[in-house]
């Protein structure tokens, strides 16, 4: 949990200023988005609080609906 | 801005110190129980295993180089434990070492007789799964309970297991064994037709010295034992693999007054399995080659007639450890051979059918086996120390 | 024209390919389970029906020369089409970094610091990766010849420490294995390793040679290929039958290793070349996805994108798979389902529409 925190606290130093100083908004707007999805994962995770897999969702509906698969051995 | 950087070089370190600083898993040497050799048995009491771990005693290993006999004290220790399955016998050995076994260096496992009678199958599996278990250890069977063997101390080496390792090591100066490790045992296992051998191991008390030594292999259906091999009959299931390096053939001397001992310097074997009118042949030729070690006869045999006499006398033997082993394997109905996978390589949909009843199918294999032996020395002497007779 | 300002000339494009496709060296090692003994001939079959879709690549490259994938898509179906197929080329992207990052944490987790808590050692990774990128694309091409190098030397010499254990007669039969499964391996082997090359296409366009990327694409595949087919050719002679069982059958072939008791317990070996290959191969994919994300967006440079991506990317490492089985079948089946029309089909397609439509104008004169 504190290494998330500080990860994330480090993440925003690294970029932040920097963005701010140039004035790159579109940088700064699409940096945080990544961002706070990133830090919600994250949290999310810390938390003990399932995340849902975008690949089990795949497979739902590749394997399960479209049927499409190999045979199991 | 300088703050910010000053923060962030902060934050940075402390997160690397962190997350760097070495890894869970080390642990000191002090704390390792360094095991290099193990026994399974089962618990006379309870029917449970019984797992027996020889550990290296560092303060008495590491000190004097051996001298000193009975003074030092032994260097390796001997733990049992009994558990409901291995890995739980090796996690209660913590219980009397108070730390967890560390199996990387381990040399040997021995399987007591009874153990090996029930079947091994189901004990193999924490050997091949587990972390720190190489596949190059080594696979024996005792004859009697694995921890006996595993007490017996030897006079050359300090430690029993890696005794026992070295006389597996060196079978090739007999050729009477085979080195079975737990790849190859694996594969065995895993064969549905092939039957698995490992070498059996016995103590054998001679007045105050117990002897570790290995009287011969034991072969395994379907993982449970079955049935010994003895020397003669390994060899010959090791001329047919191909596997024999050297070794003593004795025949007798042509003229029937003693006997040519021959050394094996080296042998070869070609197998090439054939299918013909609903007969399973085998062709097997042997190429070896020998050097005339000692001879008991005052005849001199190292003339053209007299070597060709013993070469051919040679093959004979050959032959005959063959048929053995393959008369020894009819009877046990046990393909030790590996037959049946030299057929599925060669004629693989023939193998398709012929698997599964290939217990009744073995028996009725022919072997055609053409021995071709050449004596390419006679070591030091060029002729017997006897008066000469007749002339020369 | 791309934000990052680096050149990578042909020869470094070459040891790229090349090191990029023997990191997927311990990808491979689970057909072993599908395929057994006749691996070898997979991963050839998965080499020669890939090698075209690649040529398709690299003609694209250098049809629109200083352009990357996301340009193109732009260019040549328009801007909302384009957009949308960029935007599955980067989920493809993002997923793919992901399972690559969790191979690293299996690989430690696994066999070599089991203890080690696998949330750190996957952050750690990531760190290592994001710093790589960070520094720019002409850094990795700088060092990619000395991986491969390394990795080669650990195949060969791990072969011959092997030969007196070979038996080529495990190799029998030859054609045993019903055709189903041997083609769900042509299939992982043709997408994992090779298809996956496509996220070069975010790279090429920094290409200073003008002889298009082609010829650099081809000679490093066959190389990578070829590492691959040492190594299954190794591990088959080796273990024969006891090859499936294994989680891992090139460490377990290594291990067999045992010269003079002196040469022995080698699997550190491979510990070492496998991370460096899995990290050169991380670095590139996190590379494409904030440089195509960046393209998306119109960004001026992918670099303030580097650490927040890592960031989910390591998240969902960590939780994309339930358990090791839940991770073989999914890459085995929906995986590679998903992930097909994105290397066999859109490519050419690509190719095809800018033919047929005489793009990019500026270049050409014919127009239609």
């Amino acid at each position: 949990m504190i290494f998330l925190l500080m990860a994330y606290a480090l993440i925003f130093l690294v970029n932040v200023p920097g963005l701010v100083k140039r004035k790159e908004r579109k940088e700064l707007v699409v940096f945080f988005i990544l961002y706070i999805i990133g830090f919600v994962l994250g949290l999310m995770y810390a938390l003990d609080i399932p995340i849902p897999s975008p690949m089990k969702g795949l497979q739902y509906l590749i394997s399960d609906k479209l049927g499409l698969k190999y045979p199991q051995h | 801005m300088i703050l910010y950087k000053k923060i962030y070089v902060f934050i940075l370190c402390f997160i690397m110190l962190v997350a760097l600083s070495g890894c869970l898993g080390g642990r000191e040497i002090n704390d390792l129980e360094i095991v290099i050799g193990m026994g399974i048995d089962k618990d006379k009491d309870t029917g449970d295993i019984l797992l027996t771990a020889q550990i290296v005693n560092e303060k008495e290993a590491g000190g004097a180089s051996g001298e000193g006999g009975g003074g030092g004290g032994k260097a390796y220790w001997n733990v049992n434990s009994i558990g409901k399955s291995i890995f739980d016998a090796a996690r209660q050995i913590t219980h009397k070492t108070g730390n967890r076994l560390f199996v990387s260096h381990n040399q040997v496992v021995i399987f007591g007789h009874d153990v090996a009678a029930e079947g091994l199958q189901k004990h193999i599996d924490f050997f091949l799964r587990a972390h720190e278990m190489r596949p190059t250890t080594l696979i024996l069977v005792a004859e009697g309970r694995a921890s006996d063997i595993m007490d017996a101390k030897p006079e050359t080496e300090r430690f029993p297991a890696m005794n026992i390792t070295k006389l597996v090591k060196t079978y090739g100066f007999t050729s009477h064994l085979y080195k079975v490790n737990m790849k190859d045992f694996a594969t065995c296992l895993m064969s549905g037709t092939s039957a698995t051998f490992a070498p059996l191991v016995t103590v054998s008390q001679d007045r105050e010295n117990k002897d570790v030594f290995v009287p011969g292999m034991a072969v395994f259906k379907n993982g449970k034992m079955v049935g010994k091999l003895s020397h003669d009959e390994v060899r010959g299931v090791l001329w047919v693999l191909g596997k024999v390096e050297s070794g003593v053939v004795i025949v007798p001397s042509p003229d029937g007054k003693g006997k040519a001992v021959l050394e094996i310097v080296n042998a070869k074997s070609k197998v090439k399995p054939e299918i013909k009118d609903g007969r399973i042949i085998f062709h097997i030729k042997i190429e070896e080659e020998l050097s005339l070690s000692e001879q008991t006869t005052r005849e001199n045999l190292a003339t053209v007639p007299g070597f060709g006499k013993v070469q051919e006398a040679a093959g004979k033997v050959v032959r005959q450890e063959i048929m053995a082993a393959f008369e020894r394997s009819k009877e046990l109905r046990l393909d030790i051979f590996g037959f049946g996978e030299m057929l599925h390589k060669k004629y693989k949909n023939e193998w398709k059918i012929m698997e599964h009843n290939w217990d009744d199918i073995y028996p009725t294999i022919e072997l055609d086996i053409h021995v071709d032996s050449r004596i390419v020395s006679n070591d030091l002497l060029r002729r017997p120390a006897s008066p000469d007779e007749g002339g020369e | 024209m791309g934000t990052d300002k680096g050149k990578i000339n042909g020869r470094q494009l070459l040891f790229m390919f090349a090191g990029f496709i023997q990191g997927s060296a311990l990808l491979i090692d689970f057909t072993v389970g599908i395929t057994e003994h006749q691996t070898w001939m997979v991963i050839l079959a998965g080499l020669i029906v890939t090698i075209p879709f690649i040529l398709s690549y690299a003609a694209l490259a250098k049809r629109f020369p200083g352009n990357d994938l996301v340009r193109i898509n732009d260019m040549v179906y328009g801007r909302f089409i384009g957009k949308a197929l960029s935007l599955y080329y980067i989920f493809f992207l993002s997923m793919t970094l992901s399972f690559n990052i969790l191979d690293v944490g299996e690989l430690y987790v696994n066999f070599l610091m089991p203890d080690t808590p696998f949330f750190f050692l996957l952050s750690v990774f990531a760190a290592v990766i994001a710093y790589a990128v960070y520094k720019g694309i002409e850094a990795l091409a700088k060092v990619s010849h000395l991986f491969v190098a390394t990795s080669l030397f650990v195949i060969i010499t791990t072969s011959v420490l092997l030969a007196d254990q070979m038996d080529f007669s495990r190799f029998l039969p030859l054609f045993e294995l019903p055709f189903i499964k041997l083609l769900q391996g042509i299939h992982i082997m043709s997408i994992i390793p090779f298809g996956e090359t496509i996220a070069f296409l975010m790279i090429m366009e920094h290409m200073n040679d003008t002889k298009g990327p082609a010829r650099y694409s081809f000679f490093g595949v066959l190389v990578g290929a070829a590492s691959l087919l040492i190594v299954s050719v190794r591990n088959t002679a080796v273990l024969g039958r006891t090859q499936t069982i294994w989680t891992s059958p090139s460490f377990q072939s290594i291990r067999l290793i045992d010269i003079g008791t002196v040469l022995t317990r080698m699997d550190f070996l491979i510990g070492i070349a496998q991370t460096m290959l899995i990290f050169f191969k991380c670095s590139i994919f996190l590379y494409a996805l904030t440089t195509a994300l960046s393209q998306l967006f119109g960004l001026k440079s992918y670099k303030p994108l580097v650490l927040p991506v890592v960031g989910i990317e390591v998240i969902i490492a960590a939780t994309v798979f339930q358990s090791p089985v839940d991770h073989a079948e999914i890459t085995q089946n929906a995986g590679i389902i998903y992930s097909a029309p994105l290397i066999y089909l859109f490519p050419p397609l690509t190719l095809l529409i800018a033919k047929i439509r005489g793009l990019p104008k500026t270049e050409r004169s014919r127009g239609k």
